[in-house]
């Protein structure tokens, strides 16, 4: 590294962009030197408030800031651009894209490649990895807790666009609905199961974003599984995700609140978040966020390999891509 | 300034926005009776029958409709009214509906221009045109601070304008301390405590410190229950902060551990907390507001 502290650039200065800074200036071995923005007004207030931090419109001109890690936070469909500049004109070796990697499984097979290259650390925002609750799941499922998986219900449902509000313009600028909030669940099953791939899909397109959509896939050793996105479910008021998952000797039950494990032939257990040593250092909004931010600034500084990585995010955006496509692949 | 001895036993508002941060799958259970405005206020007045002494709320349409209920009740000088801005669920929503911060923008700037607050749009205008953080803020909480005042009436007792969580975690992990100076100028020169509501108490109090803002003539919401649920770094570090300071100005929130601990536990945890200067317990059953306010006021009354 340069220096003690990681010298660290944010692109995209919006929501995530935000949190993520924030997060980034409480941990002690981090300097933010520098923030990329595209809108003119946004840079102008950031100059206000990132005192002694380079405001910049471009992500060329990061060149010449001696980077050690970047963090991408621009919109999905502009993830491709950012980070092949970032790689292609040498900027930095270490890069944290927020999910998805891209937009389409070319662009994040050719970004996968351009890191393998650079040789740094990469890393992807599927900040579910980090909730206590899928930990904890997934604990249970590697100590084999319902013996072998067979099958699975996931689901990724939000409130979102209930009121119909934004619908069109707005989803299709997040990457449409399997980018903004399916691309969670798809995650968390290739993290759970392995390497799933699709196996059949029923789509509903609207304008171009896909609206509500369910498909199914299939895993190791005969696993079946079927997932389900949706914006438009009014019960959840805040974003959630969730699976059933049946093995040979129990069942397990896990979203973003609380795991509960049902043994075929015993007791079953619950744990709520508050269970699960929820707290961290420094909380903004959710927990989750320090926890994924510090495991990619602890992966850079020992130069160790950071999960979920661009390889990892790049089978999300394959399986997204074949159901936008509308096909199967078996 | 904040009257030093009284103790606010607070009801909160997150049942009336059908919140709950124990699971969401609760909310789908409970009788959603509770987010109409005519119910909710009267678990607030049922709550104030029983020994609270005041409502914390976001301030939303929901929560504007509810006190509104009260005022015409005749029941709004009973109690205190802590308000919290912004009511960042809706921000957040909007900012996803509309595409983002810049989106969200030109929506607030749209509700400030139809609000008829003529200086509020001034200060709010001059805000952006300069790009002046500090001038956007007063426009937002003479915005906020307005229309609370409409709906609750002119013999309301706001105590204080909270900001709100992610407002100033954000900038205390920005170390924003022009910002926090900004508000509490704004704060007390409208006559209001100024007031904080964090998920990082140790942490504000630290930074407070160095400062040298004297939290004790202030309020922070934060959460403190017997399992340390939502407290950061733990409950050890934040009971340590709280103890550093001399001075009444915590109101407890997420005491119940969102319903994870008993009532009893819960009130026998935070009674043994110094600098207490509150509690807040929301509620959504008639049955859950005359018991809970009678056996905090029975403890704290």
């Amino acid at each position: 590294m340069s220096s003690e502290r990681l010298r660290v650039a944010v692109v995209g200065l919006g929501k995530m962009g935000i949190v993520h800074s924030c997060v980034l200036n409480v941990l002690p071995n981090v300097e933010i030197v520098a923030v990329c923005e595209k809108s003119g007004m946004i840079r102008r207030f950031a100059k206000k408030i990132f005192k002694g931090v380079s405001i910049l419109d471009d992500v060329s001109k990061l060149a010449d800031l001696d980077l050690d890690a970047a963090f991408v936070t621009t919109p999905i469909p502009s993830h491709f651009a950012v980070t092949k500049a970032l790689y292609a004109n040498n900027v930095v070796r270490n890069v944290f894209v927020e999910k998805t990697l891209a937009d389409n499984s070319e662009q994040a097979s050719e970004l996968t490649e351009l890191a393998r290259k650079s040789e740094g650390v990469n890393m992807v925002g599927y900040l579910r990895r980090f909730y206590v609750t899928f930990r904890k799941a997934r604990e249970l499922l590697l100590q084999k807790a319902i013996g072998v998986p067979s099958s699975f219900e996931g689901y990724a449902y939000s409130a979102d666009f209930c009121d119909g509000r934004g619908v069109t313009d707005v989803l299709v600028s997040r990457g449409g609905i399997l980018r903004d909030l399916g691309c969670y669940a798809i995650d968390l099953s290739l993290w759970f199961f392995g390497d799933i791939h699709l196996s059949d899909e029923e789509t509903c397109v609207h304008n171009g974003a896909s609206d509500s959509i369910a498909f199914e896939v299939k895993g190791p050793g005969g696993l079946v599984g079927r997932l389900e996105v949706s914006p438009y479910m009014p019960d959840y008021r805040m974003p959630e995700v969730g699976f059933l998952v049946k093995g040979s000797e129990g069942e397990i039950v896990v979203n973003d609140d609380r795991v509960e494990l049902k043994p075929a032939d015993g007791k079953g257990s619950t744990w709520y978040r508050h269970d699960l040593n929820d707290s961290v250092p420094f909380c903004l909004g959710l927990p989750e966020y320090y926890r994924e931010d510090l495991l990619f600034i602890e992966s850079v500084i020992g130069q160790c390999r950071a999960e979920p990585d661009f390889d990892m995010a790049a089978k999300v955006d394959d399986i997204i891509c074949r159901i936008e496509q509308g096909g199967r692949d078996d | 300034m904040t009257d030093r001895t009284e103790k606010l036993l607070l009801v909160g508002d997150n049942p009336f926005h059908n919140i709950s941060h124990l699971s969401q799958d609760r909310t789908k259970l409970r009788d959603r009776s509770v987010v109409d405005p005519s119910c909710a206020a009267g678990l607030v007045m049922t709550s104030l029958d029983n020994g609270a002494n005041g409502f914390m709320f976001s301030v939303s349409e929901t929560t504007l409709s509810i006190l509104e209920r009260i005022r015409d009740a005749g029941r709004i000088e009973d109690m205190s009214l802590l308000a919290i801005v912004p009511y960042a669920y809706e921000y957040v929503r909007l900012a996803a509906q509309t595409g983002g911060i810049v989106g969200l923008a030109k929506v607030f700037s749209k509700r400030l221009a139809s609000s008829g607050r003529f200086k509020a749009i001034a200060v709010g205008a001059g805000g952006l045109l300069r790009a002046n953080p500090t001038s956007l803020l007063e426009a937002y909480l003479s915005y906020e601070i307005g229309r609370t005042r409409s709906s609750a009436g002119k013999h309301a007792k706001i105590k204080s304008m909270l900001l709100h969580e992610v407002i100033v975690d954000m900038a205390l992990a920005l170390n924003l301390e022009w910002l926090f100076r900004a508000y509490i100028d704004f704060m007390i020169k409208q006559k209001f405590t100024p007031g904080f509501n964090t998920c990082n108490f140790a942490y504000l109090v630290d930074k407070f410190r160095n400062w040298d803002i004297d939290l004790t003539r202030m309020i922070v919401a934060a959460p403190f229950n017997k399992i340390g649920f939502q407290m950061n770094p733990s409950r050890d570090e934040s009971e340590r902060a709280l103890r550093s300071l001399d001075g009444p100005f915590l109101i407890a929130i997420s005491i119940l551990g969102a319903g994870y601990l008993r009532l009893d536990e819960a009130v026998q945890y935070v009674a043994s907390l110094p600098n207490l200067k509150g509690t807040a317990v929301g509620i959504s059953k008639e049955k859950h507001a005359e018991e809970t306010f009678r056996f905090l006021m029975s403890k704290f009354g």
